[in-house]
């Protein structure tokens, strides 16, 4: 029996049954990575003190991982096939923000800073960030189109396609526009991941291959085009000149400085390491400098000393402070618990009563993969750098609680892969 | 699993996928934290170690009274941080110009430019960056569009601080501070601080003063803007002065920033040891107003005034004219540069009658000779190794033989001469150099010279009838006044010392110089006897009236040495001279005065007596008064005069 309201809810808690249906897997790991991520904010920002205990990021952080537990524990309670019946609201709802944040004054003054209006300011609650819940809202909408609908070849599924395409189209496009390449990029593996496990034709998967290919080469033959324009206009590729070929290029919505990342990351050596390369050198440095147990919590020269620059120390590149002051020990550490969340969100996947359940568990699972793996890998040299946080380590508010309600989702569909009743 | 409603075989793929990723991570991962570690720990620490120097304090220059003579004040070097400028502040440039006295378009231009590197030649799109560039409004308004990630921002503050770049160097560097102007004092760093230009700011440096301008400016010296000392006592004791600079390692930060609370070693500096002079500059103030007087009326080529403890060695004063503004050391035209020289210790001159003394004093202290002792000093000749050398002449004529006393008294060469020959050429050579002739006072510093005094097997001649009377040889006024200090002192050669202490940054002395005699020249009698003779003959009808002073007796010498000019003894170019010291039988100071070529009215000889007699007697009233020197005995003997001694020379 699926408990209903509130009160069922609550009062299932106490059926001893019900206990033993939770998985302790997942939030301990997810407990072990939270403290790791606190202790490092704390190191990371150990040089510049905020002045207040509350505007310390990692007290932040506390508050924000409290919350989340709050919302993992609410999520995990209620059933997952309960979003079945609202995905259409909850990604329509998931939308909002995401145009909301184009209205003028509705970024914070930071935000039009950087020249992307990516966070609605919420005043003094700080700022939100609307392409977080574009990840829930196409894992809903996603979920719910796959479970209703019958895949199988690419010509069964031709309408399937177009649905999500629509559904994973809209969202994408207007983060894009934002711009903010680095939220897009997580969406299609999670979506293609569920088309995957949804039995669709491979012909698809090669087709898309084929078509991602076709994106590289675009995107290779872009980059020639830009190297050899400031070539020959005498221009050096530098942050100085970004925006210069711009007008020329054949791609929209592609920067310059986007273009001198990929290029850093070919070619470190020729392009400007102080300039264009300097995150992922000096996360290089901090990673090697890091050795086998590290240098010592708050001991880390790159991080302590703003060598890893201390606006991204925190967030994007938390990895690298706890490669440098805990070594290959404590990479190893955050490694093995981010298998453990992947691994057994893929179990559950396989334990799911049902094909929402498994789709869920598994779009979380990859949705998590690939931000584990981009983060980590750019902070070792191993991708470009794209600016993705590390799950319940980096700081970031709405990104903890995106997470939460996430892996939440996951636990939901453990608690009821069937009935205990 | 075998519920599950998705594919078993393609989950179990998805998870492949993410163990292969996971599989990437940790190779990477254990190539760099083990393999590459070692080298990228080097890259980090090379990258971040600094060490600067901590400039130490100069220490500085008092006089014996504490009076600062030298000393440091803080001033304030502004300059730019290109890349921090904010657009905001443009309005407030004509300002800042206005304060560091600036030309406004120099402070643009040096706002303007961002990097330092090789001038753009390329036409075309780079003509367009250039001008975008230099346009601060337009690549302001260029940065605020730039879509830079947040992440991204500080990506270029970790450059470390580029040294302008060799016109070699291709690569254009950030400009991360720009001089801006020269030194400003406090007032004007506040005033530029409360405009609050962003990136505009101050560096504390140290600027030598010298708060008494010219005073004593021989003997002081100065540093250069370069901070090298560059001569008298700054330079000879620029060991103790100069402190030890500290040092710093640190560790900068990623904007090339010190981080206080990593300094690994911090060497604190040492400030200078500071030296109290035994110069008392209200005596050096008597001195140089002297020299002043002296210039005014007389427009000599140069003079000295030497003012010393009698019973010390111990300088009071040192003045030369010309002389020069330590603060303004590097505005005195090259024409003019001698007058930077101490001429005190590097003027060579012909002493003339005031190195009788030491013929006198040598032949008294052997016992050759009395006080009374006769001379006929009508001969003209004299027999010196079976040669015919003639005496030099005499201006006043005595009526029969003279007295020794006569002799000093009237300064006759040609009696000199002759106590001379009793001393023998090696006895006078010997007392010669006994006085310090022929070698260095030692006073440490200024370029100081030994004068010329020419060992007795060389002399020919004349040679030997000449000495005696103060010719023939090359001596300097610091010479002059410490032989004259050897009577004074009773018969000790003292050696000349100006710095009385050495005290340590927090005020102890860690060096207190005491009296320093070289040598004992005299027997105290026989000083006591040629203070006697120095001041007991009295010659009213002389000039020497001129430097009487009442109620004190006064034992000196005057001098008049004709110049060389074009190698020959000039008659219209004389060095005048006196050279004394007071109360005779108790003596507390020395005074030496020599002028070079004074012009006197109606071109008449300046004689010691005419210039330097007037002068000393100046200087040594100031004195009397100042250093409330009292006669020995009780009472001032009223009436008695000075018996300084008038001498002609010739």
């Amino acid at each position: 029996m699926i408990p209903h309201t509130p009160l069922e809810i609550y009062l299932s808690l106490f059926k001893t049954t019900t206990r033993e249906r939770w998985d302790w897997i997942t939030p301990g790991a997810i407990a072990g990575l939270g403290v790791i991520g606190v202790c490092f904010i704390y190191s990371a920002q150990y040089a510049v003190p905020q002045g207040s205990l509350l505007a310390e990021f990692w007290f932040k952080q506390v508050l924000f991982l409290g919350l989340g537990a709050c919302l993992y524990v609410s999520v995990s309670l209620v059933d997952y096939r309960r979003w079945l019946g609202i995905a259409q609201f909850f990604y329509v709802g998931c939308l909002i923000p995401l145009v909301v944040v184009f209205l003028p004054g509705v970024s914070g003054g930071s935000a039009e800073r950087w020249g992307a209006s990516r966070w609605i300011s919420l005043g003094p609650l700080g700022t939100f960030q609307p392409s977080e819940s574009a990840k829930i809202g196409v894992l809903l909408i996603t979920a719910s189109v796959l479970v209703h609908s019958r895949v199988g070849s690419i010509r069964q599924s031709l309408g399937v396609l177009g649905k999500l395409a629509l559904a994973v189209g809209i969202p994408l496009f207007l983060i894009l526009l934002q711009p903010d390449l680095k939220s897009a990029i997580v969406l299609p593996p999670m979506v293609f991941a569920m088309l995957y496990v949804s039995k669709l034709s491979t012909r698809f998967f090669a087709g898309a291959l084929a078509a991602f290919l076709l994106v590289v080469g675009l995107v290779a033959w872009d980059l020639t085009r830009y190297v050899n324009y400031m070539e020959d206009n005498g221009l050096k590729i530098s942050k100085e000149n970004q925006g210069k070929y711009e007008p020329h290029s054949f791609l929209p919505y592609v920067h310059d400085y986007q273009r001198n990342r990929v290029l850093t990351f070919l070619n470190p050596e020729k392009y400007d390491k102080t300039g264009i390369g300097w995150n992922q050198e000096q996360s290089l440095i901090s990673v090697g400098s890091g050795g086998f147990a590290g240098k010592g919590w708050t001991q880390g020269s790159q991080a302590q000393l703003g060598y890893l620059p201390r606006a991204v120390a925190h967030n994007d590149f938390i990895f690298s402070v706890i490669a440098e002051e805990k070594g290959f020990l404590g990479s190893l550490t955050v490694l093995s618990l981010f298998g453990l969340v992947l691994f057994n969100g893929i179990r559950i996947a396989g334990l799911a009563r049902d094909r929402l359940g498994s789709l869920l568990a598994i779009g979380v699972t990859v949705l998590f993969a690939v931000h584990v793996f981009v983060n980590i890998a750019m902070t070792i040299g191993l991708v470009p750098i794209t600016g993705i946080p590390l799950p319940f380590i980096s700081y970031g508010g709405s990104f903890v609680l995106s997470c939460c309600l996430l892996q939440g989702l996951v636990q939901s569909v453990y608690r009821f892969r069937k009935d205990f009743s | 699993m075998s519920k599950g409603f998705a594919s078993n075989s393609r989950i179990g793929l998805l998870a492949f996928g993410v163990l292969l990723s996971f599989g990437v991570l940790g190779v990477r991962l254990v190539d760099l934290h083990v393999f590459a570690g070692p080298s990228r720990l080097r890259a980090a620490s090379r990258a971040r170690s600094l060490s600067f120097p901590l400039p130490a304090q100069r220490g500085v220059i008092t006089d014996t009274l504490g009076n600062k003579l030298a000393m440091n004040v803080p001033e304030y070097q502004f300059g730019v941080d290109p890349q921090s400028l904010r657009s905001a502040d443009e309005g407030k440039w004509p300002e800042l110009a206005q304060l560091l006295q600036v030309p406004l378009a120099e402070i643009e231009e040096t706002f303007r430019r961002r990097v330092r590197g090789p001038a753009r030649t390329a036409t075309g799109p780079a003509d367009e960056s250039l001008t975008i560039r230099l346009n601060p409004a337009g690549s302001a308004a260029a940065a605020a569009a730039e879509p830079v990630e947040e992440e991204k921002l500080p990506a270029l503050a970790g450059l470390p601080p580029v040294e302008p770049a060799a016109p070699a160097a291709a690569e254009p560097a950030e400009i991360k501070w720009a001089k801006l102007g020269d030194p400003v004092q406090d007032f004007v760093r506040d005033q530029v601080m409360a405009l609050g230009i962003k990136g505009v700011y101050a560096n504390e440096t140290y600027r030598r003063v010298y708060p008494q301008k010219q005073l004593a400016a021989h003997l002081i010296g100065y540093v250069n803007k370069g901070s090298v000392p560059v001569a008298g006592l700054e330079a000879a004791y620029d060991y103790y002065l100069r402190g030890l600079n500290g040092w710093q390692e640190g560790e900068r930060d990623g904007r090339s920033r010190e981080m206080a609370q990593f300094r690994s070693r911090v060497v604190a500096p040492r400030n200078g040891y500071s030296l109290r002079l035994s110069l008392d500059s209200v005596i050096q103030q008597f001195v140089e107003d002297e020299l002043q007087s002296i210039a005014t009326q007389y427009q000599p080529a140069s003079a000295t005034i030497i003012v010393s403890d009698a019973r010390t060695g111990f300088l009071l004063a040192l003045g030369n004219y010309p002389t020069f503004n330590l603060n303004e050391y590097n505005l005195v035209p090259l024409s003019e540069q001698a007058s930077m020289k101490n001429i005190a210790v590097t003027n060579q001159l012909d002493p003339g009658s005031t190195f009788k003394i030491v013929t006198l004093s040598g032949v008294i202290n052997e016992g050759l000779v009395t006080s009374e002792s006769r001379f006929d000093t009508s001969r003209h000749t004299v027999l010196i190794d079976g040669k015919e050398v003639p005496f030099m002449e005499d201006d006043h004529h005595a009526d029969g033989p003279m007295s020794v006393a006569q002799i000093i008294a009237q300064s006759s060469n040609n009696g000199t001469a002759q106590l001379g020959l009793l001393l023998k050429k090696e006895g006078l050579y010997a007392y010669a150099r006994a006085f310090g002739f022929g070698e260095r006072t030692n006073l440490g510093f200024g370029g100081e010279i030994t004068g010329r005094l020419n060992r007795p097997e060389t002399w020919r001649g004349r040679d030997f009838t000449r000495i005696p009377a103060g010719y023939s040889v090359s001596v300097t006024p610091m010479q002059i006044h410490f032989a004259m200090g050897t009577i004074a002192s009773g018969g000790l050669l003292l050696q000349p010392q100006v710095v009385q202490e050495i005290l340590d940054p927090a005020g102890k002395p860690v060096f207190v110089a005491s009296t320093a005699s070289k040598r004992r020249v005299l027997s105290q009698s026989t000083a006591r006897t040629m203070a006697q003779l120095l001041m007991g003959v009295a010659s009213p009808e002389g000039p020497a009236k001129a430097a009487a002073i009442d109620g004190f007796q006064v034992a000196g010498k005057t001098g008049t040495a004709q110049k060389i000019i074009n190698k020959v003894y000039s008659t219209q170019n004389h060095i005048g001279s006196f050279s004394g010291f007071f109360p005779a039988t108790d003596p507390r100071v020395v005074v030496t005065v020599i002028v070079d070529d004074a012009k006197l009215p109606g071109g008449k000889v300046n004689y010691g007596a005419a210039v330097a007699v007037p002068s000393f007697r100046h200087v040594a009233n100031k004195l009397i008064s100042y250093l409330n020197i009292r006669p020995p005995g009780g009472a001032p003997p009223i009436g008695q005069r000075l018996a300084a001694v008038q001498g002609g020379g010739r």
